[in-house]
């Protein structure tokens, strides 16, 4: 795989990839089941596609690798430790691409970007520029860097938060639905990233994705939520040909407009 | 039954999030630019309103005391009458009053939005503290500035006294011999305990206003709602505390 | 560049509060909880009366100290006077409390002592005296009344009582003729004390602000008018007297120098014949009262001191109230 030129952004990191691991995890919200016994095992280095549909629970299960959700039962762990634990967060670093961005609105987006680095002291303020320049750069957000987050589009924003979790250089990246509201070409650009990033520095990559291109041609491993459950685990290769039908019909839906699913779901 | 219980969650995480915010304090050096602008926000944006409100109170305080005075020949002693009041208790407590409405609600605003739009658990991935960036400071500069608001209030309120009481034809009082009973009777004491009152309550809104901003779940629509307990339970604990520290301090 | 501005406007801020601080600090406490200046003396008292912490201390009506202390030593009551430096006070001066006004302002006042005296070394104790306060001169005042109400009753009786002793106003007219130049000292003494009485008015409010005081004026007005009482009792007796007294402006004065009322009272004396001998020879009550001077002059020295109590009360509130309910009263 052709690997992006040797940055700035990634020549500190010397800590090996985070491995995960869920062990019957389940999360209610009151009564309502939203995961249920769900067991997997993310390798360090892997890059892990979770699908399912809208509302299946994919972003709480995002939640509670990096400790903003705790399971009703079961446990989560990152490298060995709990991911409910704050400790865990200072021992492995890990970064989150949410699905509404979560940028900070009251700093510039070059303070977004530069926060965790200024926070955690990591380089003098002179490599923080070179660093946030860069991540800016290579998401064609290099004019932004003066402007308010109210000031974005939702493509731009969204972005800004992959950028922002570049340069914090995680040993765990997690992103939610990084490439959706993208042009094409633009969600090309992000799964080129996403598996570079993999490729040349060896993160642990956990991608929340509806899209199937992205699903196929990058993922080591994907997982299908539905129903609360984890109903597919496997490779790409698998997927292409899938034998649960449940599966088959979530990835290649026939588009009927003689019998639309709506008008089926009122019978 | 419930209300109970959400008023002890309410204590518990309030100190909670005040524990977590002093084990940062020796970030504190570091946040300098946070610690100003949060001093600005609360403290110097915040005093015109309070000069212009204890001027008035110190105004009408003079007022009644001289109309309800002069039947008994007391009226002399509206400078002391003025003085303590404002010191030992209306400008404490009108200064976190003002503190709770201006700088308290618009702390809960801003945090329960960026709870709300999930800032707060950016910073919390980030292993960023939101108790350390977002609240130390905050109470840092409120501790700072809060002495400094009171004892404007305090000198402002005086002088609206005096004024009244010189230019008000059935009080007829001049400044000086209004400003020397102030001084007979008061002693520093009694404006240093009225700091140290105004130094609990602002402290103690700015804690809640941040805790309750936090804690804000859901929409938008709670952020509205965020604000109003925030000010609510700011103005509830304002007047039991002055109670308790008015005991106290005594 | 914003962020330098907020910076220096927060520091302004904090400055401006640290000096209105300090200011008020100084003006306060005159900054004296931090260095004390001068020195300190110890003055004893009986009672502190209304003295309090941060009043002034005055040599000769001038402010040379505060009282820094008051505290309760065994059975006496001190107060810490700290003077100010360069002040010296002689050995020999002597601290009293004094009534700046009724409502509870007081001050040590010292005297200047002697000239040759050597000056109190700090810490030492300086003399003092006691000085009446309003409460004392209103017991006196009462206590005054009641020797009034004795004198009276004792004059009421050899009146009333006394009808097997008639002659008493057949000698009256050679009392009245014999002893007018001592009953003229009298009456000056009793009008100067009247005009005095009059004269004294406005501060009423003062008086009643302070309850004790107040409660002291009822005590000593009840006192009064009781004697009055007794008075009255005593004129109507007289009833001629009386009348004159009705038809005249009101006060003893008139009595005795109105020439139609002089005449009456020749006339109602007449009356009454057996009464002189007696009289004359200093027998029954009345008789002693005109002939034996010892009771004459302690009348009259009650009634100076009458006069020193009122002239000794600075100020004139409580008088004018005695006043106005005495000339009521008469
Ligand atoms: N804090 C919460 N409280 C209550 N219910 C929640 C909460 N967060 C999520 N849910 C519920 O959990 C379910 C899963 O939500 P989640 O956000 O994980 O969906 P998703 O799989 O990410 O969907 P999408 O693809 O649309 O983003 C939803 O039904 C949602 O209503
Ligand atoms: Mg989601």
């Amino acid at each position: 795989m052709p690997a992006l030129p040797p940055s700035p952004a990634v020549t500190t990191r010397e800590s090996p990839a985070a491995g995960v691991r869920l062990e019957n995890l389940s999360k209610r919200f009151g009564s309502h089941v939203v995961l249920q016994d769900i067991t997997l095992t993310i390798e360090p280095g892997e890059i892990f596609v979770l699908m399912g549909p809208s509302g299946s629970g994919k972003s709480v299960l995002l939640k509670h690798l990096v400790g903003l959700e705790a399971p009703t039962s079961g446990r989560a762990w990152i490298n060995g430790h709990d991911a409910t634990a704050e400790s865990t967060r200072a021992l492995v670093r890990m970064a989150m691409v949410f699905q509404a961005g979560a940028l900070f609105n009251s700093l510039t987006v070059y303070d977004n970007l530069a926060l965790f680095l200024r926070e955690h002291r990591l380089g003098s303020e002179a490599d923080i520029r070179t660093k946030v320049r860069h991540a800016l750069q290579i998401l064609s957000l290099a004019g932004t860097a003066a402007k308010f987050p109210s000031e974005l589009s939702g493509g731009m924003k969204k972005r800004v938060a992959i950028a922002r979790a570049l340069v914090m250089e995680p040993q765990l990246m997690l992103y939610d639905e990084p490439t959706s509201e993208l042009d094409p070409v633009m969600s090309a650009t992000i799964t080129e990233i996403i598996a570079s990033l993999k490729d040349e520095y060896h993160v642990t990559t956990v991608v929340v994705s509806h899209d199937r291109d992205l699903a196929l041609n990058i993922a080591d491993r994907v997982g299908i939520l539905m129903d609360s459950r984890l109903i597919f685990l496997g490779t790409p290769a698998e997927l292409r040909q899938p034998q649960d039908e449940r599966v088959a019909r979530f990835l290649y839906p026939q588009i009927d407009l003689a019998h639309p699913r709506y008008k089926q779901l009122e019978t | 039954m419930k209300a109970i219980i959400t008023v002890f969650e309410g204590f518990g995480s309030t100190l909670q999030l005040l524990v977590q915010a002093a084990s940062h304090l020796g970030s504190l050096p570091r946040q300098r630019a946070r610690f100003i602008e949060q001093c600005y926000l609360i403290g110097y944006t915040t005093l015109p309103i309070v000069a212009i409100l204890s001027f008035f109170i110190g105004s009408v305080l003079a007022l009644q005391a001289g109309y309800s005075m002069q039947n008994f020949g007391a009226k002399q002693f509206i400078g002391s009458l003025v003085g303590l009041s404002m010191a030992r208790e209306l400008g404490p407590v009108m200064v976190a009053i003002l503190l709770a409405g201006r700088v308290g609600s618009a702390i809960t605003a801003e945090l329960a939005s960026m709870k709300v739009y999930q800032e707060v658990d950016a910073l919390v991935t980030m292993n960023i503290p939101p108790a350390r960036i977002l609240v130390l400071p905050r109470l840092a500069a409120v501790l700072v500035m809060v002495p400094v608001l009171a004892i404007i209030a305090d000198l402002v309120g005086w002088f609206g006294g005096a004024i009244v009481a010189k230019n008000v034809a059935f009080i007829s009082i001049e400044p000086e011999a209004y400003f020397s009973v102030l001084r007979r009777y008061m002693k520093f004491q009694d404006v240093l305990n009225g700091l140290i009152k105004a130094e609990t309550f602002g402290f103690v809104v700015v804690l809640v206003c941040c805790n309750i901003g936090l804690n804000t779940r859901g929409g938008p629509r709670e952020i509205g709602a965020a604000v109003t307990r925030a000010v609510v339970a700011s103005l509830i604990l304002i007047l039991v505390l002055d109670y308790f520290v008015t005991k106290a301090l005594m | 560049m914003n962020q330098l501005h907020q910076t220096a406007r927060v520091g302004l801020f904090f400055l401006l509060g640290l000096a209105l601080t300090w200011v008020t600090f100084e003006t306060l406490s005159g900054g004296k909880l931090f260095r004390p200046e001068g020195y300190a003396l110890v003055a004893g008292f009986e009672s502190l009366k209304e003295l309090k912490e941060g009043d002034e201390v005055r040599m000769a009506g001038v402010k040379i100290g505060v009282i820094e202390k008051t505290r309760l030593a065994g059975r006496r009551a001190e107060a810490v006077l700290r003077i100010d430096a360069g002040t010296k006070i002689a050995s020999d001066a002597t601290a009293s409390i004094i009534m700046a006004g009724l409502i509870g302002t007081n001050y040590v006042g010292l005297d200047l002592g002697s000239a040759t005296a050597a000056p109190l070394a700090p810490g030492s104790e300086i003399r003092t005296k006691v000085t009446p306060d309003i409460n004392a001169i209103m017991t006196e005042l009462s206590a005054l009344g009641q020797k009034l109400e004795g004198a009276l009753g004792t004059f009421g009786t050899s009146v009333n009582g006394d009808g097997k002793n008639p002659g008493l106003f057949q000698k009256l007219d050679q009392m009245v003729t014999t002893n007018s130049v001592r009953i003229d000292a009298t009456m000056a003494n009793l009008q100067a004390i009247t005009g005095k009485l009059n004269r004294g008015e406005g501060t009423l409010g003062k008086l009643i602000n302070d309850p004790t005081l107040h409660d002291e004026l009822v005590a000593a007005v009840g006192e009064i008018q009781s004697t009055a009482t007794q008075a009255k009792s005593f004129v109507a007796d007289a009833q001629g007297i009386l009348a004159q007294v009705k038809s005249g402006k009101g006060a003893l004065g008139a009595l005795v120098y109105d020439e139609a009322a002089a005449q009456d009272l020749k006339a109602a004396v007449a009356n009454l014949r057996a009464v002189s001998d007696k009289l004359a020879k200093g027998e029954g009550t009345l008789g002693k009262l005109l002939h034996d001077d010892t009771l004459f002059t302690s009348a009259q020295s009650t009634l100076r001191k009458a006069d020193r109590a009122l002239d000794g009360m600075g100020d004139s509130g409580p008088i004018s109230a005695v006043g106005i309910v005495a000339t009521s009263l008469f």
